[in-house]
């Protein structure tokens, strides 16, 4: 029959009334920060993502597109970051479109809290917004709400307090690239090292006049080491109790045997997608 | 009327060859025949008045009105098709109101004008609208004094509000006449409908531009231009009504209302009267 | 028991002023705005929290809405910064399609329509100041339930519950602009001390003929400088 589906919201309803909860989201647990410099904007994040206590994915990627002056980082709801700012990039560049000009860092902010702001904080995304356009350098924060700050360093996310300790060390006036660079890795690593919720590498993204730069893994302090001891066990180390064979015949008559050329490939059928 | 007959004077959204609106036109003529009413702009307030022409002797002497209060500072009187001219009052009104529903305060009648303005405009674009068959003149009386904000509570300091500059004063009186095409201008004196032609010439000579007319000499003056007016088309019968706005400190109080009946009376026979002399100098020329 | 709806208390007569949604930014503030002879003054603090975290601790609660037109506000930042955007816009369009700047009592009108109107879903309290050369300088205040107050000094956000006594004892009509700034400044040191959800600087806005003024003012130096700049 054509039309929706219902059949699962039955199946939902039972299992929810036998106590089992609903499905965790995946939050970014984060740290992202940003810092204006004398000729450009920096803004960084960690690559951590968790589902609750379990790491879901060790080397996310937390700095999002907007336009190719304009790039935001992203915490909170990991779907939620990835969908507004990509349903922004779009209208941003619809926008741009329309009126032939490059688009402005302070649109993409006004595009990002007008339409979190509608959603009343449902929309778990927090983000710091970074780029520059005719008018200059420009660096936001925007909070779930849809309340903004307009501010020379940010940081935000769940690492954002061992964050902004680096910054309100080390913060100058007059910074260098290097310089800004250097002071947003540290500020990532604080909170790599120092938050439960943020861990793995630093990705950083400079924008300046001329270009914008992607740094995907410009530093990796946790990188996975040879493990120093093998834990398999020796053949035989446990008893044989009773034994049992079953013939490929007999097992054929249920379910379908391929032979696999090479024993050292367990299994052939799906190799699963991991980030290189 | 060469143009008549070819096609061209069938629809609003269609020029003509030479530029023109044909349906615009005949509206101008529905207004040709209207009763005459009139607008003039005092310098301590405005006058309203309105040929009423009798078309049945069964109607109610005096009721069936037709000049409007808008908000309470701004009236409507408009001459031509009747049922237009309330549907446009309808729409001051709703206008006045969604003004005061935003701004807490009254529409200024400048911002009245543009809107109606504006809305009678657009009658003239689309092919599934006629034009209106009025024109309506406005009248009000923008507050000079600060206004509050309606529903407020509170009067700020009690020496008064600091840094306020003396002679940036405004408000008070303003007319406006709008026509079926949407154009609208700002009057000192204004006329429309059947007898408007010696009705303007006679309010040119009042030079209401000089602002030295009051208010109770401009009631006189509307009666008198009203029934000099109605010469033409002696053989029928009229009502005059009357209504005026004046400032806070005037006899109506910064409102709209209408002309209390001693003084219309009182404008009324002196109007007889002055057409009476007119006609009595003509008899005594005529004799010599 | 009765169903209680927006942030009307239990009781259904009482606002929680807590009310604020789960992590959500807080404007716990000290504003302030006075009239003075030759027209206004606003101020505030400059402290942003999300619980106990200071978000922003240089923020500008001043915002512009037109001209000479600005308000102060208090409550929900997102709450707060939305229904200013809203009301910069309209009096924009209304500078445009007037022919003539908005008075304050314009502003006041659409703060408290948008206030009032939403009352269910904001947490906003917001102070509006003005000055225009008709009217001269005018203080509204529009708190939590969406009335509007017009007054001589309206004083606003968590830190004012310990201004009451200062604003009142310290208050004298017709100020000039430097006692005017120091009232203010005054009020807003107290305000800082004893609340700890306000902090930072204090930033003024002076509204006059002349335009908007600026001033800024740091704790580094007791918040004696460094002083004005144009808006």
């Amino acid at each position: 029959m054509p039309g929706f589906d219902f059949s699962n919201y039955n199946r939902n309803a039972a299992l929810h009334a036998q106590g089992v909860p609903l499905p965790k989201a995946t939050s970014t647990g984060t740290t992202i920060v940003g810092c204006i410099y004398d000729g450009g904007v920096v803004i960084a994040a960690d690559t951590r993502a968790t589902s609750g206590p379990i790491v879901a994915d060790k080397n996310c990627e937390k700095l999002h597109y907007i336009t190719p002056n304009i790039w935001c980082a992203g915490a909170g709801t990991a779907a939620d970051t990835e969908f507004t700012t990509a349903l922004i990039s779009s209208n941003l560049e619809l926008h741009a479109l329309s009126t032939g000009r490059k688009p402005r860092v302070v649109t993409c902010m006004t595009m990002l809290k007008q339409h979190l702001f509608r959603y009343q904080g449902h929309i778990g995304a927090y983000l710091v917004v970074a780029g520059v356009d005719p008018t200059g350098y420009h660096l936001f924060t925007v909070h779930a709400h849809g309340s903004t700050d307009k501010l020379p360093y940010v940081t935000m996310g769940s690492g954002s307090l061992a964050a902004m300790s680096v910054f309100e060390t080390q913060w100058t006036k007059k910074l260098t690239k290097d310089d800004a660079v250097k002071l947003c890795s540290d500020a990532i690593q604080a909170g790599i090292f120092n938050d439960l919720g943020s861990g793995s590498n630093v990705d950083v993204c400079v924008i300046t006049d001329e270009k914008t730069t992607l740094m995907r893994n410009y530093i990796t302090p946790n990188v996975r080491e040879q493990k120093q001891r093998n834990y398999r066990f020796k053949r035989g180390t446990t008893a044989v109790l009773n034994e049992k064979i079953i013939t490929r015949e007999e097992i054929s008559k249920y379910v379908t045997v391929h032979e696999l050329d090479d024993p050292s490939v367990s299994a052939a059928a799906e190799k699963m997608d991991v980030d290189s | 009327m060469t143009s008549i007959g070819t096609g061209y004077d069938l629809s609003n959204s269609v020029f003509s060859p030479d530029g023109r609106n044909f349906q615009v036109e005949y509206a101008v003529k529905a207004v040709e025949n209207g009763g005459t009413a009139i607008g003039i702009r005092c310098k301590d307030g405005v006058v309203l008045a309105l040929e009423k022409l009798v078309v049945s002797k069964l109607l109610k002497h005096g009721a069936n009105k037709r000049i409007a209060t808008v908000d309470r500072n701004a009236g409507i009187v408009s001459s031509g098709l009747t049922p237009d001219g309330r549907h446009f009052v309808s729409r001051a009104r709703d206008e006045a109101a969604q003004w005061r529903k935003l701004y807490k305060a009254p529409i200024p009648t400048s911002s009245l004008a543009n809107r109606m303005g504006s809305y009678v405009q657009a009658y003239t674009l689309y092919s599934s609208v006629r034009p209106f068959g009025v024109t309506a003149i406005i009248g009000g009386w923008d507050a000079e004094d600060e206004l509050p904000v309606d529903g407020m509570v509170g009067s700020g300091p009690s020496v008064g509000s600091g840094g306020k500059q003396e002679g940036s004063k405004k408000g008070g009186p303003s007319l406006y006449m709008i026509e079926p095409s949407g154009l609208y201008w700002g009057y000192y004196g204004a006329a429309t409908g059947k007898g408007r032609q010696s009705a303007k010439s006679e309010l040119e000579k009042l030079d209401l531009a000089a602002g030295n007319l009051t208010l109770e000499e401009g009631v006189k003056e509307a009666a008198r231009i009203l029934y000099f007016a109605h010469e033409d088309s002696k053989d029928k019968e009229f009502e005059l009504e009357m209504t005026w706005i004046s400032s806070k400190d005037g006899p109506t109080k910064g409102r709209h209302e209408e002309v209390p009946k001693e003084l219309r009376e009182e404008a009324e026979r002196l109007a007889k009267k002055a057409l009476e002399g007119d006609e009595d100098d003509e008899d005594t020329k005529m004799e010599e | 028991m009765q169903p209680t709806t927006g942030m009307l208390g239990e009781d259904g007569i009482h606002v929680d002023m807590d009310h604020l949604k789960k992590g959500e930014v807080n404007l716990g503030t000290s504003i302030m705005a006075i009239n003075f002879k030759d027209g206004v003054i606003l101020g505030a603090d400059s402290r942003t929290t999300t619980g106990a975290y200071i978000a922003n601790r240089v923020t500008d609660k001043l915002t512009q809405v037109h001209d000479t037109i600005w308000c102060c506000r208090s409550g929900s930042a997102a709450d707060t910064q939305a229904v200013a955007d809203i009301v910069h816009y309209y009096l924009g369009m209304y500078g445009i399609t007037n022919d003539e700047p908005p008075t304050t009592q314009t502003a006041a009108a659409i703060f408290q329509d948008l206030c009032y109107d939403n009352k269910d879903q904001l947490s906003a309290g917001i102070i509006i100041a003005g000055y225009d050369h008709r009217h001269g300088g005018q203080v509204y205040s529009i708190p939590l339930g969406g009335s509007l107050h017009k007054q001589p000094y309206a004083i606003g956000g968590s830190g004012s519950t310990y201004i009451y006594g200062y604003c009142d004892a310290n208050w004298r009509e017709g100020m000039t602009e430097q006692e005017g700034i120091n009232f203010v400044k005054g009020a807003l040191q107290e305000a800082i001390k004893w609340d700890g959800s306000s902090g930072g600087v204090i930033r003024m806005v002076v509204l006059t003929a002349k335009g908007a003024i600026r001033h800024l003012y740091l704790p580094d130096n007791g918040y004696t400088g460094p002083g004005t700049y144009q808006a």
